[in-house]
């Protein structure tokens, strides 16, 4: 079949007819009309302020600026909720919470109250704004470091009664009831010990936050009684073993007492760092 | 123009520059908190503060704000422990608010009311003394707001189960700078 050049042309002109004729319907749908006033605290318009349609959905921002007479429009906003967001310098800000109607035009006038915003001394809202979960960390750092501190207190009483019974437990002692107490005490010291110190190394850490003052030389200190307490009862276990032998303790078994006692100096040192402090 | 009319129209003018709008930036400021303890006091100190005043109609408004954990007590240790306190991962900053007359500047004691928002509370202090200086285009601010912990539902933190005192008073120091 071969068509005629001027059924051609009808034929194209009707479907281009067609098209256009739907194009604006879907235009005048899209979208409604936003306007408004600024004016200051005392009534006057405000030009050249900055206006700007947040999309509450969508989140996206459409912005203007007042004109002369302090007026602003927004021709097409699509359909939904909107925050109208205004500052003017000197002014503050102010914003007015509207919903946009296809079809319609919507009257927003703003006054400014004149009161400076945080956003206005140059914070950024990321300064400004906090979070549950921000202070949820703090709660948690600080409640583990509570623990930390109450378990680290307590641990020092073992440790004191282990330190008292070394006297009868080592040297040219035989007894193995006092060898047996000075382990026992030790095995509880080193338990406090290890639970105050996970607490410590889990609790969480603060970003942007340097270390400064007593908690410094209390954090230096961990790295002598922290390797001191791994240590110190291997050393004795080495050092009961040549013991219960009837051997005299030597080689590396007789570090245990001096490792023994460089731990317990640094530990109270730690502890007296940070203890008068609230 | 003899020396008569010169005289009559500064005594004219002057008032009006007193209450001509102007812009007031802060330089420099620095706010002071005070922790008292049976066992122990502590000092933490902000250099981070910013400000604004505009002056309007005779009308000043001012607004001075710090982020919390700009606080140094010089242990960082505390200053965590002080943030979690003052609920400053969901409050992270302080700011005080005033409103006060142009000619307030014409007197060296300045009595203002203030309305200060911390720790998710905003609580109003009422005539709160200044000292004022004016040098030139400078002003210089100095007092002492007699904030305490509870005013703003603080739990007061403790040394050894006794709790530190209610009184929390905060030291500022503002130098502000006229803009225009």
């Amino acid at each position: 079949m071969r068509l005629k050049p001027a059924k051609i042309a009808l034929g194209s002109a009707i479907l281009l007819c067609g098209i256009f004729a739907s194009t604006p319907a879907n235009a005048q749908t899209a979208g409604g009309a936003v306007s408004g006033t600024v004016t200051s605290p005392s009534g006057a318009v405000v030009p050249n302020a900055k206006v700007s349609a947040k999309a509450i959905a969508t989140q996206q921002i459409t912005e203007t600026l007042t004109d002369s007479n302090g007026h602003y429009a927004f021709a097409s906003l699509p359909p939904g909720d909107y925050e109208i967001s205004v500052s003017a310098e000197g002014l503050g800000t102010a914003s007015a919470r509207i919903t946009v109607a296809a079809d319609g035009t919507t009257t927003a006038d703003v006054k400014l109250s004149g009161a400076i915003s945080l956003g206005d001394l140059g914070f950024s809202p990321a300064q400004t704004q906090g979070s549950a979960e921000d202070q949820a960390r703090l709660n948690k750092r600080s409640h583990m470091l509570m623990l930390h501190q109450r378990f680290g207190l307590i641990a020092t009483v073992p440790l004191i009664a282990t330190l008292a019974t070394s006297i009868n437990a080592g040297g040219k002692s035989t007894s193995t009831t006092d060898r047996d107490l000075h382990v026992a005490l030790g095995a509880v010291t080193g338990d406090l010990y290890g639970i105050s110190a996970y607490y410590a190394i889990r609790a969480p850490r603060i970003e942007g936050t340097q270390t400064r003052g007593p908690i410094k030389a209390h954090k230096i200190l961990a790295w002598i009684h922290g390797p001191g307490m791994i240590l110190t009862p291997i050393l004795g276990a080495i050092a009961f073993d040549q013991k219960n032998k009837g051997e005299k303790v030597h080689g590396i078994a007789s570090a245990h007492g001096p490792v023994a006692i460089v731990t317990a100096a640094a530990y109270g040192a730690a502890i007296l760092s940070v203890t008068f402090k609230f | 123009m003899n020396w008569k009319l010169s005289a009559g129209l500064l005594l004219i003018a002057s008032p009006l520059f007193a209450q001509a709008d102007s812009e007031w930036l802060l330089d420099h400021g620095v706010l002071n908190y005070h922790v008292s303890h049976p066992m122990h006091q502590v000092d933490g100190v902000s250099h981070a503060a910013k400000g604004k005043g505009t002056c309007r109609a005779g009308q000043c408004n001012f607004l001075v704000a710090a982020p919390v954990k700009s606080f140094d007590s010089g242990d960082s240790n505390r200053d965590l422990h002080m943030l979690q306190v003052v609920r400053g991962g969901e409050f992270p900053m302080v700011s005080v608010r005033t409103q006060l007359p142009a000619d307030a500047a014409k007197s060296t004691t300045v009595h203002a009311d203030l309305e200060i928002e911390f720790a998710g509370q905003t609580v109003q202090y009422k005539e709160v003394s200044f000292h004022l200086v004016m040098q030139g285009n400078e002003a210089k601010l100095t007092g002492t707001i007699p904030a305490k912990l509870t005013d703003f539902k603080i739990d007061p933190p403790s040394l050894l189960a006794i709790p530190v005192k209610n009184d929390l008073p905060i030291y500022v120091e503002l130098t502000w700078k006229r803009q225009k």
